[in-house]
């Protein structure tokens, strides 16, 4: 229906380069009790037309790594060392090395990040298309009548009467109506990379469907190259190509979405998928990673998740693991992955787990067929 | 009405009661449309002050008639029926009227604009009175009131931008100190600094509203001398409020600042100026609003004294002379048309208000 309606942006022009690759990035908070170290030497390289998941407790890190990218960090953030490249049309930029001008132009227009909890996203006093019209306009965009029709174009896509929304004041429509105008408005210029930082969250269950789906749509119709934050994990394993495990600051493991929800390696993305609750399951299946994450001003040393990790030796005490190959696509940072598979071998993931992660996904491809 | 009854009528008066319900919804359209609620407020607020106004004059002992009576009668020895009438007569009231038809006759006179006589200078209106001297004080409260509140939210939001620096540090002293001086010691310290120890202000000749001479005309000459006359009491208003307008503005811009809508605008890719105009200076000036309109009644109140020091001919040198000669009728007339327009200041900034803050209709 939509399909082919609204002219996307195709990434024929990359010669098989990654728009964005994330090198040693680090970003620390200045705080009055020391720094906090949010993000550590993140090395990630996002393909067009995929998306990526990423996903880890709170505090883990994620939305600091996605502000990052757009660099709209509180000022006593610091992004360093580290190099964020961005490609596109076979150029590539340095983003922290951006301009104040360049970078205004770079967001939105190239990367547009939509935040946590956006109920309150838009200007109170200015109406949808108002706020519309200064997006267009400062990307020097002046086509009044282009720019309408494109966002008339992109409210109907994401199921709003555009009638009721261009003209209304965001205090008129509801949380729901206002998260998928947001995501409307995030593809008025067309970017080439989407942050969604937790775009379901404080919403009830019927309007997260709307935007799951929405964003299936975006993915699987459009190719949009995205990066989709969450810490629930059936949202994740349902619109992700790849996912990311965070774990205080840093990317602890990586792949294929399947192979983090069948074949994870790393013992807290193992954590992680044993404590999604199961439907079908009782009390005594609900299983939770013991302790809390660490202190980022003051790590433990060696694996930062040793405190907490059942596998741990003294080994991980000292020296803290890099990401190392586990599998074709697959990396995790553990000393001790091959006794997670093992362990895997012995004790599968429980039946339900699976079950809910896969209904979920069933469900969705019923409801994009139908 | 049971339902019952309703099925049971004949259909064209269920059709008559249809339209009578849809005119009662329309009238309560009408009664919850923002613009008439406040003209409603504003017009009973009227209504109360130019009551209690009435009844302080006539109930309270000692009351300003019988006061004007026994001094007729003692200074020009009339006798107690003719001062009477001619109490009466100022005041325009029938004294002999029960005081229900009293306060209706005052209410009509009122419509009417007629606020009687004024003792002092017999013959004269209190409404000419009015008339002649109220628009000098709305022209130097109101240029002194937009001064400082656009001065105020100016310096504010640079302070809430740079806060933490050198000029922000200087600004905030300076609002503290200013916004703490009365504002009658604001006038003084002007006319004896400027005018009378620096000199750098021909003080005297600034005296009065316009300089001999000089006719109110649509001049640029009319206008500079105006301005002239009116300087130093602009100058006093907006010393005395502008030191509030730059805190609060500051502290709502920073409060501003940190909203989500601000990071989504520079998300958005905005300009900066942009940004700073329509998204964060216009949202942190909103709530600015609403301390204008009772700015407003404190400058017009505080008019008095200040009109009073630089002998500047406004409302409110007007009421310190009616006080001093205990001119009632003139007094009464003033107190009414200073809390008027308050009144009528406030239902300005309330519109100004909900044309600013689309929110506000709905609530
Ligand atoms: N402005 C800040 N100043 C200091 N520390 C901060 C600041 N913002 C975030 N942090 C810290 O950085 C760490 C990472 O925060 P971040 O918001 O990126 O986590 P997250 O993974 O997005 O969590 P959530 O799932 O709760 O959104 C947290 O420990 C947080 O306390
Ligand atoms: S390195 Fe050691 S502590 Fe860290 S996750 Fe692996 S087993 Fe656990
Ligand atoms: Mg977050």
């Amino acid at each position: 229906m939509t399909k082919g309606k609204l002219d996307w942006q195709m990434d024929e022009h990359q010669n098989g380069k990654a728009p964005l690759s994330l090198q040693n990035v680090h970003v620390s908070y200045a705080t009055r009790r020391g720094k906090v170290q949010a993000v550590r030497n993140v090395t990630l390289d996002l393909h067009a037309g995929e998306s990526l998941a990423l996903i880890g407790e709170s505090g883990s890190g994620k939305t600091t790594l996605g502000l990052a990218i757009v660099r709209l960090l509180p000022e006593t953030a610091q992004i360093s060392p580290g190099v964020i490249l961005y490609r596109r049309d076979g150029r590539e930029v340095d983003i922290l090395k951006l301009d104040r001008n360049e970078m205004r132009e770079f967001r939105w227009r190239d990367c547009a990040m939509v935040f946590q909890a956006a109920l309150n996203a838009f200007n109170p006093v200015l109406k949808i298309w108002a706020q519309a019209w200064d997006t267009a306009k400062a990307h020097g965009w002046h086509d009044k009548e282009a720019v309408r029709r494109r966002l008339v174009e992109l409210l109907e896509f994401v199921q709003l009467d555009p009638k009721r929304v261009i003209d209304a004041y965001p205090h008129e429509l509801s949380g729901g109506m206002r998260q998928r105008v947001l995501l409307a408005l995030s593809l008025l210029l067309n970017p080439q990379v989407l942050i969604l930082d937790e775009p379901t969250t404080a919403l009830d269950i019927i309007t997260q469907r709307t935007i799951i789906k929405l964003l299936r749509k975006l993915k699987e119709d459009q190719g949009f190259t995205m990066i989709f934050i969450s810490h629930d994990l059936a949202i994740a394993a349902e619109l992700a190509d790849r996912v990311a495990t965070m774990y205080a600051g840093r990317i602890v493991e990586l792949g294929a979405s399947e192979d983090i929800f069948y074949r994870p390696r790393h013992p807290y993305t193992l954590g992680l998928i044993r404590a999604v609750p199961t439907v079908t399951g009782g009390f005594e299946q609900l299983f939770s990673i013991p302790g809390s994450p660490p202190d980022l001003i003051d790590l433990p040393s060696g694996c930062k998740f040793h405190p907490r990790c059942a596998f741990a030796t003294d080994r991980c005490k000292l020296e803290e693991p890099e990401l190392e190959e586990v599998g074709p696509g697959h990396t995790a940072a553990c000393w001790h992955w091959r006794a997670v598979e093992e362990e895997l071998q012995r004790n599968p993931l429980h039946r339900g787990v699976l079950s809910v992660l896969q209904a979920i996904s069933f469900n969705a491809e019923e409801e994009a067929v139908s | 009405m049971s339902t019952s009854s309703t099925s049971a009528m004949a259909p064209e008066s269920q059709g008559r009661i249809r339209s009578d319900v849809s005119t009662v919804k329309g009238l309560r359209r009408v009664a919850d449309n923002f613009y008439v609620r406040r003209v409603a407020k504003a017009l009973f607020t009227v209504w109360v002050v130019s009551t209690i106004i009435f009844f302080l004059i006539r109930l309270l002992p000692g009351n300003p008639i019988e006061q004007y009576i026994a001094r007729l009668i003692e200074t020009q020895g009339m006798d107690y029926e003719n001062a009477r009438m001619q109490a009466a007569a100022l005041f325009a009231i029938d004294l002999d009227a029960p005081l229900w038809k009293q306060y209706l006759d005052y209410l009509l006179n009122l419509l009417r604009g007629n606020l009687g006589v004024s003792i002092t200078s017999p013959g004269t209106t209190v409404t000419s009175i009015i008339a002649r001297f109220l628009p000098w004080t709305i022209f130097s409260v109101g240029i002194g009131l937009i001064l400082s509140f656009t001065v105020g939210i100016l310096l504010g939001l640079m302070m809430a931008y740079r806060r933490e620096g050198l000029l922000d540090h200087i600004l905030t002293i300076f609002a503290s100190v200013v916004s703490s001086i009365p504002n009658y010691l604001i006038g003084i310290l002007l006319v004896v600094w400027l005018g009378v120890q620096w000199k750098v202000l021909p003080i005297a000749q600034m005296r009065g509203t316009l300089s001999p001479g000089v006719t109110p005309s649509f001049t640029f000459a009319f206008l500079y001398d105006a301005l002239f006359h009116a300087f130093l009491p602009i100058v006093t208003y907006v010393l005395t409020t502008v030191g509030t307008w730059m805190l609060s503005m500051k502290g709502s811009t920073i409060g501003t600042l940190g909203e989500d809508f601000v990071t989504v605008a520079r998300a958005r890719g905005l300009k900066d100026w942009r940004i700073t105009t329509a998204y964060v200076g216009r949202n942190a000036a909103l709530p600015l609003f609403t301390q204008l309109t009772i700015a407003i009644g404190f400058v017009v109140g505080g008019s008095f004294l200040i009109e009073t020091i630089f002998q500047y001919q406004g409302i409110g040198y007007v009421l310190s002379g009616a006080i001093a000669a205990r001119d009632y009728p003139v007094m009464q007339g003033v107190f009414l048309i200073i809390t008027m327009s308050v009144i009528f200041a406030n239902l300005l900034a309330d519109f100004l208000y909900g044309w600013l803050d689309p929110r506000i209709k709905v609530g």
